[in-house]
């Protein structure tokens, strides 16, 4: 072949792949050092995968691409706030349920470290002296004051994110295809066909595992909700929404979210029948979990090792603490075909290195 | 660079006109109207090459197809390592010009590979149609889909239907040469 070009051709590439590359360090830049940018941009993304489907097919009925993004937007506001309406009150009464009842809690709460103690003290006195109501105190109060310090901090964050994360989703599906065509322009002709095929195989894969998550939590949270309300376990709806968002994060995920559920139950001195009822729920909902939507939904959809699983949730919680366990999985497994796709495509380009 | 951002926005209505009118005038976007061109124009990939470069190489996982907007194509066929040079052998196996398409194959196949190198023979402009964009069209306007794949699987057959009919003519041809050999080793 002739390589009279190759001189410019090679140049052009260069320039390119730097151009992109720069964009792309700067917009992760952004992502990561701007405060409340990620968390708006994860939760931007997880609307835009859920209302993508849904803004598809109004497009198929002959709606215009903004209308059809328009409408869902317009459509799950007014759910939420018609939920937000009859939630509220239910949510309200659990917690002013929860405020009348805190002498009982705390009188619960003294009782059951006293006994602890009582018990500890017996066991191993004659080596240590337990003082557990002081320590627990101590905690208690620094507690409180870090959380009474940090709740502007967080009411801004709160409002922040949920005002850009829904604005981020709208323009996502409006104009995303549109900055993608954009980007794709810049990559050099030798890797552009590797960067559609990589961003179209893990859009998809990260579109199913978020809309599988969801689902599983969802009826995970459900599971929870409606039998601990049947057995007439208090604040039910408050655990299960609890359950539901700590089974975001596989593995230790469904064990955060039943601790709350065992220190009321221990505080409340629950008895032993209502306490296996309990554990029988977050049973039942685990092994739903389990037999049923993971091997059915979201397993076929990321295909990583538990180790692999475990290892990126704990430098998930390293980095970045909930967020982190929770983006953990997705994050690994688009690293994880990002590198088989850029290793198999080198391979490829190995035996013939030429223009 | 600054020969790539100028041309990249001064070019844009002109390129837009030529696309239109390119899809058009490709046999796989044949049936679709204005409205439904316009749609596909959205969606499709405009590339720029370089005389002699690389659209993509044999052995390569293919995505889609290209249609030549402007310029033209040189198809090559690598065959193994030239013992001499010990480079791969090329032959050139046909120079596809303007209005033309290549590499469909990759839209129906699962990771399948290219059968055939594709270069640019001058500068030229290419229309990409990949899998992820039929599929983006099917999902989001079934009607578009459906007409860009009963021409695409006109296409494989026209292809499927000449490829057996040279399968049953070099058949012949080797059955007549050889059935004079037979009888005279007979």
């Amino acid at each position: 072949m002739r390589g009279g070009n190759n001189y410019q051709i090679k140049r052009e590439r260069i320039i390119k792949l730097i151009v992109v590359l720069l964009i792309l360090v700067m917009a992760m830049s952004i992502v990561l050092l701007v405060e409340n940018m990620l968390a708006s941009f994860v939760i931007a993304f997880v609307i835009s995968y859920l209302l993508s489907p849904l803004v598809s097919l109004l497009e198929r009925t002959g709606l215009s691409r903004n209308m059809a993004v328009v409408i869902p937007f317009l459509g799950v506001g007014t759910i939420l706030t018609a939920a937000i309406y009859i939630l509220i009150p239910v949510i309200d009464h659990q917690l002013a349920s929860i405020r009348s009842e805190i002498p009982t809690y705390i009188e619960g709460t003294t009782r059951l470290i006293s006994k602890t103690e009582q018990y500890l003290n017996e066991f191993a006195g004659a080596f240590h002296k337990f003082d557990i109501a002081t320590t627990v105190q101590n905690k208690l109060v620094q507690w409180s004051a870090s959380i009474f310090q940090n709740i502007p901090t967080l009411l801004s964050k709160f409002f922040t994110v949920s005002l850009l994360a829904p604005l981020f989703a709208f323009f996502m599906l409006r104009d995303g295809k549109g900055l993608f065509l954009k980007l794709l322009e810049l990559v050099p002709n030798n890797l552009f066909e590797l960067a559609l095929h990589l961003q179209h195989q893990i859009n998809s894969q990260l579109g199913g595992f978020v809309r599988a998550r969801l689902l599983e939590s969802a009826i995970v949270g459900g599971v929870v909700w409606v039998g601990l309300a049947s057995i007439g376990f208090p604040y039910s709806l408050l655990l299960g929404i609890t359950a539901a968002i700590t089974n975001l994060i596989p593995y230790i995920g469904p064990f955060i979210g039943a601790v709350p559920t065992v220190i009321l139950a221990f505080v409340n001195q629950t008895s032993g029948m209502t306490l296996t009822l309990v554990a029988i729920v977050y049973l039942v909902s685990q092994i739903i979990d389990m037999v049923v939507i993971i091997p059915l939904v979201v397993a076929r959809i990321v295909n990583l090792h538990p180790v692999t699983v475990i290892l990126a949730i704990i430098i998930g919680s390293e980095i970045m603490g909930i967020l982190g366990m929770i983006i953990s999985i997705p994050i690994t497994s688009i690293i994880k075909l990002t590198g088989v796709s850029i290793y198999n495509h080198l391979l490829g380009f190995r035996a013939s290195d030429r223009v | 660079m600054i020969n790539y951002i100028w041309e990249f926005i001064f070019n844009k209505k002109t390129a837009s006109g030529s696309i239109q009118t390119a899809l058009k005038n490709s046999y796989l976007f044949s049936q679709l109207n204005s409205r439904e061109l316009r749609f596909v124009e959205k969606i499709v990939h405009i590339r720029q090459y370089r005389a002699s470069e690389i659209v993509f190489r044999q052995g390569e996982i293919g995505v889609g197809m290209y249609i030549i907007a402007k310029g033209s194509i040189d198809i090559f066929q690598e065959r193994g390592e030239n013992s001499s040079e010990g480079e791969e052998e090329q032959v050139h196996i046909t120079r596809l010009s303007e209005g033309t398409f290549f590499g469909e194959l990759s839209l129906v196949e699962e990771n399948g590979c290219r059968s055939a190198t594709a270069c640019a023979q001058e500068d030229s402009t290419l229309i990409g149609f990949f899998k992820p964009d039929l599929l983006e069209v099917l999902e989001r306007n079934p009607v578009i889909g459906v007409k860009i794949t009963f021409k695409l699987a006109e296409i494989l057959g026209q292809r499927l239907r000449a490829t057996t009919e040279k399968v049953s003519q070099l058949r012949s041809h080797i059955r007549s040469n050889t059935a004079p050999r037979e009888m005279s080793a007979q």
